[in-house]
């Protein structure tokens, strides 16, 4: 059921994308989707009732890590893979946000069916 | 006068160290708690775009110029590159060999504390020092943007 909620959020931002006409929405879309898919990596990782994977003083100090904590800790390699594709989404959206800022400032709009006129 | 007004300005003043210091600390304990070089690197940013929201971008360009933000973006991605590098030659020739110190895991009197895990906590203050720096980069310039500046926009 979560599942297909996150491809609801996924279908929400293609939609955004392929109707929209504004390129700030367009924009907000394609961040919509990169959110959906982050959501749905974090879930893959999730375990309800799940503890941190973070080996702390307590846990090293009463020998090595069993397998009990294995077993109740949520799965961390989705959160570093999300953790690193947070960070690319946010140098594309600066990329985007700035392309969006320069198409106005030549054509005076963001509605994309009026940028049309090749300038150079 | 250029900024927010006078209430925004002064508990911005009282806030702004308070959040650079914070973002030190993440830095710092990147390694032993949750955080790291990304997360204190957004922090010192956000520091310096809370002063240029509240202060206005020419304030915040004179504390720290663009030049000086570049340069310490090239700085902290070299100490990261230079840091795999070092580890490259001395650990039989393995990327990001942590050659200060190896057998922490194995000594329970100095793991967990500040000086624990060899070049991890380099690497973390490279990466924050580049993420910082870039990000307020990238933020100054999408606050510099201006209609009717454009150098191209005469022809």
């Amino acid at each position: 059921m979560l599942y297909a909620m996150c491809f609801l959020l996924f279908i929400i931002g293609l939609y955004c994308v392929l109707v929209k006409k504004n390129m700030v929405k367009i924009v907000l879309g394609i961040v919509i989707m990169e959110y959906a898919v982050n959501l749905f990596l974090i879930m893959l990782g999730y375990r309800s009732g799940g503890i941190a994977p973070i080996v702390g003083q307590d846990e090293y100090t009463s020998g090595l890590v069993d397998a009990s904590f294995i077993q109740a800790s949520v799965d961390p390699l989705p959160q570093a893979l999300v953790l690193t594709a947070i960070v690319i989404s946010l140098g594309s959206l600066a990329l985007m946000i700035s392309i969006c800022i320069r198409t106005y400032e030549r054509y005076g709009t963001f509605d994309i069916t009026q940028i049309r006129r090749l300038k150079g | 006068m250029k900024g927010m007004t006078v209430i925004v300005k002064t508990i911005s003043s009282w806030v702004k160290m308070l959040v650079f210091l914070f973002g030190i600390y993440i830095i710092l304990f990147g390694h032993i708690t949750p955080g790291g070089g990304f997360a204190g690197g957004v922090i010192l940013a956000c520091s310096y775009v809370l002063i240029m929201l509240a202060f206005g971008r020419e304030y915040a360009e004179e504390n720290l110029s663009l030049k000086l933000a570049s340069k310490l973006d090239c700085t902290g991605a070299l100490i990261f590159i230079g840091i795999a590098l070092i580890g490259f030659l001395y650990g039989g020739f393995s990327f990001f060999y942590n050659f200060i110190q190896q057998e922490y895991l194995a000594d329970k009197d100095t793991a967990f504390h500040l000086i624990s895990a060899g070049t991890i906590p380099l690497s973390n203050i490279a990466i924050g020092l580049k993420v910082g720096a870039s990000l307020f980069l990238v933020l100054l310039l999408l606050s510099a943007f201006r209609l009717g500046e454009s150098p191209e926009k005469e022809n």
